[in-house]
Order: structure tokens, then C-alpha cells, then sequence
């Protein structure tokens, strides 16, 4: 059952990064703008982050639905969900009126404020859900199974804690 | 002479169950690494196509810069003019076109009347919502008319493309009808013909939607009255309204 529950955190967290990045990756000029937006980032730094964020989207989001690297993947999309988080809390606290560019777009939104509170609770529960991968990155229908597979069936001897062998990570 | 013993069989057993743990591991690092070297790559190339596509700084050449513009802006005014307004606007953004609706008269009146002279910095993120890229079209025709034909001819062609504004999604105005406005507000055919139609001012719309940003407006219609920017539209509107009475 809980592997399978975290194949269903794979794809829903994964999903919804791929998608993220790939409607950014036309329009990068856009992406760069959106992260301009938060006023957080020395100018320097904001059109390479705003040029390589939806590229570690799409990588985070295929290895995710793929399940690949399971366990290292879910810390980085965790991370990432914090930085969000922290992104749109503290432009909302300083009366930013902005689109979070999650998924494209960006820059001003009358409605801003009233979707502030929403956007956080869905990135929050994105982050609920790739801490559940970090904690079990064991799932079905993945990668890993066949990446950290051993080449051989485990001793006799072994058979018993088979369920939590250490191979599996 | 234990030493010189044979290996039990539990001995080799475990011998060899060693020797299987180590090869494991070592095809484990090594599918991990080519696995983390297959993500590696997909990032990079990604994130490099995404850079290269972004041609935003790129720099242009004079025939790519109107005249008629100061900074990323039309002038429109006297310059001597008591107060200044800069307005950001997108040729797709239906909020400015409310904007202009709500202010346009009022603003041209005291234009006129030497009170005030408007900076029109016009930009282009909305071909988004355009199925054939009406936004950055309209925008270069702007810049041409601009340069063309001057500021005053630029404002009748700005208020004909507000008041023929397309929807969002779909198909805008071709190059021949912004052709026919342009010569309608004044400008000269011959002048303004090729230029619209070969977006000769694309790079400079990048860079100048780029400069929106940087002056720290993150949305259309954007609207300083004196280098203060306006919060949103809705106070835009009263404020520039309070402003030019």
C-alpha cells in the first residue's frame, strides 16, 4: 500500500513540476522577468536562475514520474517547494501584488493577495509529499527498482528482512 | 595444520557471497552514475536552449533603434511640460486599453494644453495570448510610426490600435491592417510598410519589455506620475485622472 502511495506522490509532485517547466521553456525572457518580480535576488544572479530554473523543473519533475534516484531527487523538489514557499510568503508579506510564475506568466495580479494563501498550501503540500519520498523512496513502478536491483537473487539466509533489504535506496 | 585446510564449503560459501556483494556495488555506483549523468545532461542542454532562445540584451544596431524615442519611450508633450507621466503598455493588454479608455481624453487634453508631456514605453509579453503574435507586431509598428512620422502621428496610431484592440486568443489585426492605421493617423505608407512588416524593431521591444522590469514594473499598464509608481490600475486611473485636472 505505501508503495503505492508513493508512486502516486511521484507522479502528482512530478507532474506537476514537469509541467511547470515546460511552459516556461519558451519564453525565457518571461521566466526571468517572474523571478525578477520577488525583488529577492541581486540582479545578477536573476536571469540565470530565471534561465535555469524550469530546466531543474523538467530534470526534478522526469526523474520523479520516472523514479529515478528516488530518495535524492524528492530532496531537491522538497528544497525547492521551502524556497518557494519562503518566495511567495515574503511577497505577500511585503504587499507584493504578483502571480507567483509558477506555471509561466508572472509579474502583476490584481488578485494577487487572495491567491497567496492557496498557492502556499499547494506548494506546501507538494513539500508534504516529496519529504514522504525522501522518508520512502521505495515505490512500484519505478526506476530504482531495476537501478538498484541486485544481480542476483539474496541468500536463503537473507529472506527474512528481505522487505527492508538495504539495496533499496 | 588448520592453515593448510581446504576451505570449509561455509567458507567459500561466504567467500563468495562477498565477492557478489562487492560486484553489486559496484554496478549499482555505476547505473547511479550514468543515470545522474543522463539528468545531468537533460538539465544542460535544457537550460542552455532555454538561454539561447532568450535574446533579451542582445544588442542593436541603429537601424534597429526608432528615433523619435528617449530611452525605451515615446515623448508625447511638450518637454517642458510641468509634470510627466511614463505609462508601460502591452498593444494585447486589455487593461490598458480600459486604462486608455478611462484616461485617454482627459490625458490628451492636458497634453495639449502644455501641462503634462506622457513617456509611452510600449513593450511585448502578451503574444502569449495572441494566435499570431499580435502583441510584439503592434508593438514594433508602434516604434516605426515613431520614428517615421514623430510622437504626434505615434499617439493617433496608439489610440486607433487601443480602440481596435483584438481579443485575448485570438487572431490580431495582419501587418496590412496596421499598415492602413498607421497611414490613417498620418503616417507615410512607403515609410512605414516595410519596416512593420519585417518587425525591424524586434530586439529593441525585447529589451525594452526587459527595461519594464528592471524599473520595477511587473504588469501592464504601468504607471508613474512623477517617477512614482502607481500600485495598481484601478488607483492609476484616479490618480493620473487627480493629476491632470
Amino acid at each position: 500500500m505505501k508503495e503505492w502511495f508513493g508512486t502516486l506522490a511521484r507522479l502528482v509532485v512530478g507532474g506537476v513540476w514537469l509541467a511547470a517547466g515546460l511552459l516556461k521553456v519558451t519564453d525565457g525572457a518571461g521566466s526571468v522577468r517572474a523571478v525578477r518580480a520577488y525583488d529577492l535576488l541581486p540582479e545578477s544572479v536573476v536571469p540565470t536562475v530565471g534561465h535555469a530554473l524550469p530546466a531543474l523543473e523538467i530534470v526534478v519533475g522526469l526523474a520523479l514520474v520516472l523514479g529515478a534516484l528516488t530518495r535524492w531527487v524528492a530532496v531537491v523538489s522538497a528544497l525547492l517547494q521551502l524556497a518557494f514557499i519562503i518566495g511567495i510568503a515574503s511577497a505577500w508579506a511585503r504587499g507584493l501584488q504578483i502571480d507567483c510564475g509558477c506555471f509561466g506568466g508572472g509579474g502583476f495580479d490584481a488578485d494577487a493577495t487572495s491567491k497567496y494563501p492557496w498557492e502556499i498550501a499547494r506548494d506546501t503540500g507538494l513539500l508534504l509529499l516529496s519529504l514522504w519520498l525522501v522518508r520512502r523512496p521505495r515505490t512500484r513502478l519505478s526506476l530504482d527498482t531495476f537501478i538498484f536491483r541486485p544481480l542476483t537473487a539474496p541468500p536463503e539466509r537473507l529472506d527474512h528482512d528481505d522487505e527492508q533489504a538495504p539495496v533499496h535506496r | 595444520m588448520t592453515t593448510s585446510k581446504p576451505p570449509s564449503t561455509a567458507e567459500r560459501a561466504a567467500a563468495a557471497l562477498r565477492e557478489q556483494q562487492r560486484r553489486e556495488q559496484r554496478r549499482s555506483l555505476a547505473i547511479v552514475g550514468a543515470v545522474v549523468a543522463v539528468l545531468v545532461i537533460i538539465g544542460g542542454l535544457t537550460w542552455f536552449a532555454i538561454s539561447r532562445e532568450d535574446t533579451t540584451g542582445a544588442p542593436v544596431a541603429a537601424s534597429g533603434t526608432p528615433g523619435n524615442t528617449d530611452g525605451y519611450s515615446v515623448v508625447v508633450g511638450a518637454a517642458d511640460a510641468p509634470l510627466t507621466m511614463k505609462f508601460y503598455e502591452d498593444p494585447q493588454c486589455p487593461i490598458c486599453q480600459q486604462f486608455e479608455a478611462q484616461v485617454g481624453p482627459e490625458v490628451a487634453a492636458a497634453v495639449d494644453a502644455g501641462k503634462v508631456k506622457v513617456e509611452y514605453h510600449i513593450v511585448s509579453f502578451l503574444d502569449r495570448a495572441s494566435t499570431n503574435a499580435y502583441s510584439s507586431r503592434a508593438a514594433n509598428a508602434l516604434y516605426v510610426v515613431a520614428d517615421a512620422a514623430g510622437p504626434d502621428v505615434f499617439k493617433k496610431f496608439h489610440d486607433l490600435l487601443y480602440e481596435n484592440q483584438p481579443a485575448e486568443n485570438s487572431a490580431g489585426p495582419d501587418d496590412d491592417q496596421l499598415i492602413q492605421w498607421a497611414v490613417q493617423a498620418g503616417a507615410d505608407e512607403d515609410a512605414v510598410s516595410q519596416p512593420i512588416k519585417d518587425d525591424v524593431y524586434a530586439q529593441w521591444v525585447t529589451n525594452a519589455t526587459d527595461q519594464m522590469s528592471k524599473d520595477g514594473v511587473n504588469g501592464t499598464p504601468g504607471v508613474f506620475i512623477d517617477d512614482k509608481l502607481q500600485p495598481d490600475p484601478g488607483t492609476a486611473v484616479s490618480a493620473v485622472l487627480e493629476a491632470v485636472k
